[in-house]
């Protein structure tokens, strides 16, 4: 039996073992990379040898300068902070009104939900140049202000939990209504321990939108000390740019903090952005 | 629950969201419509002067507007399609059932965690003409070594393959989602009907995916459109403006070269860019499905 299921599945595994590799190769190669002394790395890269892609000893000497001389520590702080600001006050600010969206009945709903999903057809790119005038008046241009409050609040995230909310049964709310509850309590005893999902898959939507930024953070800060990781990265490759192993091992660290959160999480995250997407 | 009463808590409520989109999401794109008609002023250093529509016809004399633009477009043309393909394809396979198909899936997600700048420098190690794995490996299949990044001819060809490596498999998230939502029942029907499997793909899968491939194909655009980070990290636009695109044209207007009016005017031109061809993707797919 285990024999027929292997003869014919044979080629069918050949082939996603294949596009397999094509997305891991490079990352295999980044780590193998990132573990070598530096003068070895394209020893076996040209001719090309199967050594190139496994190692005989591990050396971390590059993730131990990246972090003990290059500074490389700051940007993943800076990141993290960031991130962590963001899904806080983001989780906050969109719950609060895809809440309202949801449950309330008020004048104008109709008419101010449709901004907020006009806002998210705008991508964030595009007004990245303009903001930066914006924020200017603010005197906020080389500040954490910068890098955290234009992340807050977002159209995608409320309309998330507005889709969210709105399956919740209303005669759940109508019921402690009668019983004399307020919107707070309503929100606090009914509403919030049941949007667990919700909460994971719009948080790891806010985390990663800010992990991964790169054109705002870098046209809005200057300093340093307030340089977040993927900005970091691109001045590293810029500067260091035949460090291979550093810069092997400064995007391996970039790559791994995501992954490790995003991949036991991956359910509520494929949720988050199909439900954000096209099942509205 | 209704609080007609009390609609001052909604608004409350709604406020501190709402005002943040106004303020950093919608007031952006006003000052892009204002700003871009301003310029400068060289008598006094700081002070904007209104200039009406001279920034446009500044951008519209000058040939590497023309050159950025037909990049832009090239670029466009090229990835959209494909990365929507290529997606396709992988949710397919993501959507099968056997074996193993679990740990599969698992690597087809990885390149969600790796962000546009770290592809773009992973690839241009990997693409280095001298010393990369891309042409070492190309070698062993008896290839001659490619120049890539450094030629004219190659360079945004290979942006748009590390923008596809990278993309794909957020894209392929969408329609594997919509290829779950088909009823299984459905193929079973067909099988016994003696539809083969391409007659099965076009008769079942492509009509019932259309929502979701409408909506990959419209955001994957207005991503692409905007497309920035490997010009800026691998190539600076060049080889001879070859990834020039308008994005990055926009970006070294404003802030290499301190001309906000003009990098507000071809943030302008790619606005109007990225709706009309969305709204033209819209329109044919929306159209062909009454047909």
């Amino acid at each position: 039996m285990k024999n027929a299921i292997w003869g014919v599945r044979l080629p069918l595994h050949l082939l996603y073992i294949f596009v397999g590799l094509l997305f891991v190769l490079p990352l295999w190669w980044s780590l193998t990379s990132s573990l070598r002394p530096l003068e070895e790395i394209f020893k076996y890269t040209s001719p090309f040898s199967l050594k190139a892609l496994f190692l005989d000893r591990l050396d971390f000497a590059a993730y131990f300068t990246i972090f003990t001389e290059r500074g490389f520590g700051v940007a993943v702080l800076n990141s993290a902070f960031v991130a962590a600001m963001t899904v806080l006050g983001g989780l906050i600010i969109n719950g609060l009104a895809g809440f309202v969206f949801a449950v309330f009945q008020f004048p104008g709903r109709q008419f101010l939900f449709f901004v907020t999903v006009l806002s998210f057809l705008v991508p964030f790119e595009a007004i990245s140049i303009p903001l930066y005038n914006v924020i200017k008046l603010f005197g906020w241009i080389d500040s954490y202000y910068a890098l955290i409050v234009p992340g807050l609040a977002n159209g995608v995230v409320i309309f998330l939990f507005r889709q969210f909310f709105s399956q919740i049964p209303r005669e759940l709310a109508e019921a402690a209504r009668m019983d004399g509850a307020g919107w707070l309590r309503i929100l606090w005893n009914i509403y919030l321990p049941l949007s667990k999902p919700v909460i994971i898959s719009a948080g790891l939507l806010i985390f990663l939108f800010q992990w991964e930024s790169f054109l705002w953070p870098l046209i809005c800060t200057r300093s340093e000390n307030l340089k977040v990781i993927q900005v970091a990265l691109a001045g590293f490759q810029q500067r260091y740019t035949t460090q291979w192993n550093e810069l092997f091992a400064a995007s391996n660290v970039a790559t791994v903090i995501p992954l490790f959160i995003l991949l036991p999480l991956q359910r509520f995250y494929i949720q988050g952005v199909t439900a954000a997407g096209f099942k509205g | 629950m209704t609080y007609r009463r009390s609609a001052w808590i909604a608004y409350l409520l709604l406020a501190p969201a709402l005002v943040c989109l106004a303020v950093f999401r919608l007031w952006p794109i006003a000052t892009t419509l204002l700003g871009s008609l301003y310029s400068q002023s060289i008598m006094q250093a700081g002070k904007d002067v209104f200039v009406g529509l001279n920034n446009y016809t500044q951008l519209f004399r000058d040939p590497i507007f023309w050159q950025s633009l037909w990049v832009t477009i090239k670029l466009n043309l090229v990835i959209n399609p494909l990365q929507v393909f290529i997606a396709l394809l992988l949710a397919i396979m993501a959507n099968q059932r056997f074996r193993g198909t679990g740990f599969y899936r698992l690597l087809f997600f990885i390149p969600l965690g790796v962000s546009v700048p770290i592809a773009s420098i992973l690839w241009r190690i990997m693409l280095d003409p001298n010393s990369g794995l891309a042409n070492s490996l190309i070698n062993l299949a008896g290839i001659p070594s490619q120049p890539f990044l450094i030629s004219k001819d190659q360079a945004l060809w290979c942006i748009v393959a590390i923008a596809t490596w990278k993309g794909a498999s957020f894209w392929m998230i969408f329609l594997w989602a919509g290829l779950q939502d088909i009823p299984r029942q459905l193929y079973e029907a067909a099988r016994i009907d003696g539809a083969g499997g391409i007659s099965r793909f076009f008769r079942i899968t492509f009509p019932l995916l259309r929502r979701p491939l409408l909506f990959v194909l419209i955001t994957d655009t207005a991503v692409n459109f905007l497309l920035f980070v490997p010009m800026f990290l691998l190539t600076r636009g060049g080889p001879s403006y070859s990834t020039n695109v308008l994005m990055y044209e926009a970006y070294k207007s404003g802030f290499v070269y301190g001309d906000m009016g003009r990098a507000l005017a071809l943030v302008m031109v790619l606005l109007v860019l990225v709706i009309a061809t969305v709204a033209m993707q819209f329109r044919l797919f929306s159209q062909e499905e009454a047909n």
